[in-house]
C-alpha cells in the first residue's frame, strides 16, 4: 500500500506540476498576441492617441462607423464587443488609461447593457489570461463568485473557459491566425435583415450601475468627454418605457431609440444594418462633433 | 455522480481509503462497505429509484433461492417466470411503455380509427436495463442449474449494484462476480495500478476523444440538411468515435476503478473498429451485452444449429432484440436489422467465425486485404451508427441519400465555430495508438509508461472537453 501511495503522490505531483507549466505556457502565449481581439489589442500594447474611443456591447460594435468619424478628422476606433456588458466596457477603459491611452472623447451605449451588473463569460474570459500580470484585471474580477478558482488553481480558467481561451485559441494564436475583430477599426456591419424584428424589454429593469458609474469616474478623472447613448432599436418593441427609465435614472444618458426609423435599416431588432449604422453614426457626428470641424 | 465529475473526484477516494484502511477487517465489511457507497452513488442520480433497485435485487435474491428450493417442476417454473415478467415488466413500463402506445396510436390512426395515446410521464430510471440484465442472468442461470442460489443478500446485492457498473455496465455474470465477492480482497500494488491507468486512458477516451467528436458530430447531425457529401460522412466517422470513445470510456473507468477495491470485471471492448467483419466486430463491441444475448437468447433459440433459415431466424432476434434494449425507438431497431443484414451473409457462407485470430498488419498483399476488410467493416457500422444518432429513420435515410446526391466535398465552417476535417488529425492519433497497444489492456503501461502517463494527462487537462459538458450516452440505457 505505501508503493501505492507513493504511485498516487507521483501522479497528484505531476497534476499539479502540469497544471502550472501549462497555466504559464498559455498565459505567455497570450501576453506576445495583439492581433486576435480587442482585448489583447489594448493589453499588448502601448500608448495610443484617439479622439473618439467607443464602448458597449454589439449595440455599440455595429452601430458606430469609424471610418466616418474619421473622414471628420477624427481617430477613432471601436472597442464594442459583441455580448460583452457593462463589466468589460469599464475594465477596457481602465486598461488603456493604464497604458496611457490619450482618449478625448469615449461614446459609451449605455441601454440594455445597463440592467445588469454581471459579467459577460464570452467576454470577460478574454481577459482572464492576464490575471496575474495586470492588478486591474485582478481588482475588477475579485468580487467575482469564482475569482478564488480562476486566480488560485493553476489552468483553472483556461479550461473553465475552453471556448474563448482553450486550446484551440492557443493554437491560432500561435499562428496568428487573423481575426475580423480589428478590421474597420472595430466596426462589424451587420447584413441587410434577416431576424426577427421583435423584441421584448417588458422583464428588463435598469440599475445604478457600478460599471458606468466606474467609466463616468474614470472620465471625469482624466479630462475625456464621455457621451453615453441609448441606440436605435426597430419600431415593434414592447416595453419601450424602457428606455425611459434609464433616463429617469440617468438623464445625462442621450436616447437614440427612434433615431433611426424602418425596418430596412435593421438586421435584428437591436441592431442595425450597415446602412442604419452610417444614418445613426453620421447623426451622432452631427449632433456631438459638428463644432470641432 | 459521473466519473468525470468533481464530485465522483471525491467520492472514489474517500470509498478507497475507507475500504483499505477502515473496512479492511474481513470480506463482510469490505462488500458492506461497497453496497452502502453504491447506493450512495445511486441515490445521487434520484433517490426515488432506489426504492426500484432494492426491489428488484430483493425479488431475484428471493426467487432464485425458491427456484433452488422447489421440489418440482412447476414450483421451480413459478418462480422463474415470475422474476422474469416483473423484471421485464419494469423494463417495459419505464422504458417502452410509451414507446408501444404511441405506436399502437399510429398504427390506429394509420387505418383511420382516431385515437391518442395514454402516455406515461415517468422518467426512465438509470441504468434499469443493465442491473434488470443482471438479475435476469442470475435467475436464468440458477433456472438452468448453472449456478447455485446466493443466500447472502448482501453479496447478492453488491453483485447487482456494484457502483462502477450499476449505471452503464459491463453487464456481470454471476459466475464471474458473485466468487469474488465471497472472499476477502487483499491490496495488489500491481493490480492497483493498472487500474489507476486504465481508468485513465478511459478518461482519455471520454473527455479528449469522444466529447471533442460529439461536438462536431452534433454540429453536422443538427444540421445535415445544410451539409455537404464530405461533412456528412465525416459526422458519421465522429459519431463512431463519440460513441466508441465514450461507451468503451466509461467500461475502462469501470474496469480500472474496480481494480482499485481488488475486483474483476468482465471486459466490455476489444478494439472493435479493428475488425475485418461484422461478426468480429460483435465480438469485440459491447462484449458483456453480445454474450449475454448470445448465452440467454440465441443459444437457448437453437444458436447456429438447425436449418440455415432457423439460424437466420436466430440472428436477426438477438439484433432486433439488441437495437431494441439500446432504446424505445425505431431507429434503434433497424440499427439492430442492419446489423444483422450485414452479419447474414457470413452466416450463409459460414464465414462468421473466420477471423478469431489476432489482427496484424505487415508490408504485404494479404494485409493490403486485411486493411481492406477492417476499412470496409468500419464503413458499415459507420452506416448503422447514423440510425442509431438519428431522430427518426426518415432523417437517417435522408442523412444517407444526401451522401450520395449532394457531391460536394469541401471542408464547411459548422455550428460549433470549427471546421469540419479539423478533428481528423486527433481521430489519426487515437487510432494509431489503439493499433499499437491493441494486445493490452491499456497503452500507458510498459516502455516509458512514466512519459506516456504525463501526456495523458496533459492531454485531458488541455485538450479536454470541459465547456461543453456531456453525460455518457449508455446512461441513457
Amino acid at each position: 500500500m505505501k508503493k501505492f501511495i507513493g504511485f498516487v503522490a507521483v501522479l497528484i505531483v505531476t497534476t499539479g506540476l502540469l497544471l502550472v507549466v501549462l497555466d504559464l505556457l498559455y498565459t505567455q502565449v497570450y501576453l506576445h498576441s495583439s492581433q486576435r481581439g480587442k482585448i489583447d489589442y489594448v493589453y499588448n500594447s502601448k500608448a495610443r492617441n484617439y479622439d473618439v474611443v467607443i464602448l458597449g456591447s454589439s449595440r455599440a460594435n455595429n452601430h458606430f462607423v469609424p471610418q466616418l468619424f474619421e473622414e471628420k478628422g477624427l481617430k477613432t476606433f471601436n472597442f464594442g464587443m459583441s455580448g460583452g456588458h457593462l463589466f468589460e466596457a469599464d475594465l477596457l477603459l481602465k486598461l488603456m488609461i493604464e497604458r496611457k491611452y490619450s482618449i478625448k472623447n469615449v461614446i459609451i451605449e449605455t441601454d440594455l447593457n445597463l440592467s445588469n451588473e454581471k459579467r459577460a463569460d464570452g467576454i470577460s474570459a478574454k481577459f482572464l489570461p492576464y490575471i496575474h500580470d495586470s492588478e486591474t484585471i485582478e481588482q475588477q474580477f475579485s468580487g467575482e463568485p469564482d475569482f478564488i478558482e480562476l486566480y488560485y488553481i493553476p489552468f483553472y480558467r483556461y479550461v473553465e473557459f475552453d471556448n474563448q481561451i482553450g486550446f484551440r485559441e492557443l493554437y491560432n494564436t500561435m499562428r496568428k491566425e487573423p481575426t475580423s475583430y480589428l478590421t474597420n477599426q472595430g466596426y462589424h456591419a451587420l447584413a441587410n435583415k434577416k431576424g426577427r424584428m421583435k423584441n421584448d424589454l417588458t422583464n428588463l429593469k435598469p440599475i445604478h450601475n457600478k460599471y458606468y458609474e466606474g467609466i463616468k469616474r474614470i472620465c471625469a478623472e482624466n479630462h475625456i468627454n464621455l457621451i453615453a447613448v441609448m441606440t436605435p432599436m426597430c419600431t415593434n418593441v414592447k416595453g419601450m418605457d424602457y428606455f425611459e427609465k434609464v433616463n429617469s435614472i440617468y438623464p445625462e444618458i442621450h436616447n437614440y431609440e427612434n433615431a433611426v426609423e424602418g425596418d430596412q435599416y435593421f438586421s435584428s431588432c437591436g441592431h442595425m444594418n450597415d446602412a442604419g449604422a452610417r444614418l445613426f453614426s453620421t447623426r451622432i457626428i452631427q449632433d456631438f462633433f459638428s463644432k470641432k470641424q | 455522480m459521473f466519473f468525470n465529475s468533481l464530485s465522483f473526484a471525491l467520492f472514489l477516494p474517500i470509498v478507497f481509503v475507507l475500504y483499505w484502511f477502515v473496512f479492511n477487517k474481513t470480506k463482510r465489511y469490505q462488500n458492506a462497505l461497497l453496497i452502502v457507497a453504491s447506493y450512495y452513488f445511486y441515490s445521487c442520480w434520484d433517490w426515488r429509484f432506489l426504492f426500484l433497485l432494492v426491489f428488484s435485487t430483493f425479488l431475484d435474491y428471493y426467487t432464485g433461492i425458491q427456484i433452488e428450493k422447489s421440489k418440482t417442476a412447476t414450483a421451480s417454473k413459478f418462480w422463474f417466470w415470475l422474476s422474469v415478467i416483473v423484471n421485464l415488466g419494469f423494463l417495459g413500463v419505464f422504458k417502452y411503455y410509451n414507446f408501444f402506445a404511441a405506436s399502437f396510436s399510429e398504427l390506429l390512426n394509420g387505418v383511420g380509427l382516431q385515437s391518442s395515446p395514454l402516455l406515461l410521464n415517468v422518467v426512465l430510471p438509470v441504468g434499469i436495463s443493465f442491473y434488470t440484465f443482471h438479475g435476469l442472468s442470475y435467475v436464468i442461470d440458477i433456472y438452468l442449474k448453472r449456478i447455485k442460489a446466493e443466500k447472502n443478500f448482501v453479496d447478492y446485492s453488491l453483485f447487482v449494484s456494484y457502483f462502477p457498473l450499476l449505471v452503464a455496465g459491463p453487464i456481470e455474470r454471476a459466475t464471474h462476480l458473485l466468487p469474488q465477492l465471497k472472499v476477502k480482497r487483499n491490496f495488489d500494488f500491481e493490480k492497483a495500478k493498472e487500474g489507476i491507468y486504465q481508468m485513465i486512458w478511459g478518461l482519455v477516451k471520454k473527455v479528449v476523444i469522444a466529447d471533442t467528436c460529439a461536438t462536431y458530430a452534433n454540429a453536422i447531425f443538427d444540421n445535415y440538411t445544410s451539409m455537404n457529401s464530405l461533412s456528412l460522412i465525416l459526422g458519421a466517422v465522429y459519431f463512431a468515435f463519440q460513441i466508441y470513445g465514450d461507451f468503451s470510456g466509461y467500461s475502462d473507468m469501470a474496469l480500472g476503478m474496480s481494480k482499485l477495491f481488488g475486483l474483476d470485471l468482465l471486459k466490455n471492448f476489444n478494439f472493435p473498429y479493428f475488425s475485418r467483419d461484422i461478426a468480429e466486430f460483435w465480438r469485440r463491441w459491447h462484449i458483456s451485452l453480445s454474450s449475454w444475448f448470445r448465452d440467454y437468447v440465441y443459444i437457448p433459440l437453437g444458436g447456429s444449429r438447425g436449418t440455415k433459415l432457423k439460424q437466420v431466424r436466430n440472428v436477426f432476434a438477438i439484433f432486433l432484440l439488441s437495437g431494441f434494449w439500446h432504446g424505445a425507438n425505431w431507429t434503434f431497431i433497424i440499427w439492430g436489422f442492419l446489423n444483422a443484414a450485414y452479419f447474414l451473409p457470413l452466416l450463409l457462407t459460414n464465414k462468421n467465425r473466420s477471423n478469431l485470430d489476432d489482427v496484424s498488419l505487415h508490408w504485404d498483399i494479404h494485409s493490403l486485404k486485411v486493411f481492406w476488410s477492417m476499412f470496409s467493416t468500419f464503413l458499415l457500422t459507420c452506416v448503422a451508427w447514423v440510425f442509431f444518432r438519428a431522430k427518426s429513420i426518415t432523417e437517417a435515410v435522408d442523412y444517407l441519400q444526401r451522401i450520395f446526391t449532394n457531391q460536394k466535398f469541401s471542408s464547411q465552417y459548422l455550428d460549433n465555430e470549427r471546421y469540419s476535417y479539423e478533428l481528423l488529425l486527433m481521430i489519426t492519433v487515437f487510432i494509431l495508438v489503439e493499433w499499437n497497444s491493441r494486445t493490452r489492456i491499456e497503452p500507458i503501461s510498459g516502455k516509458y509508461s512514466g512519459l506516456k502517463l504525463t501526456l495523458c494527462l496533459a492531454a485531458i487537462i488541455a485538450l479536454g472537453t470541459y465547456s461543453d459538458y456531456k453525460e455518457f450516452i449508455y446512461f441513457q440505457f
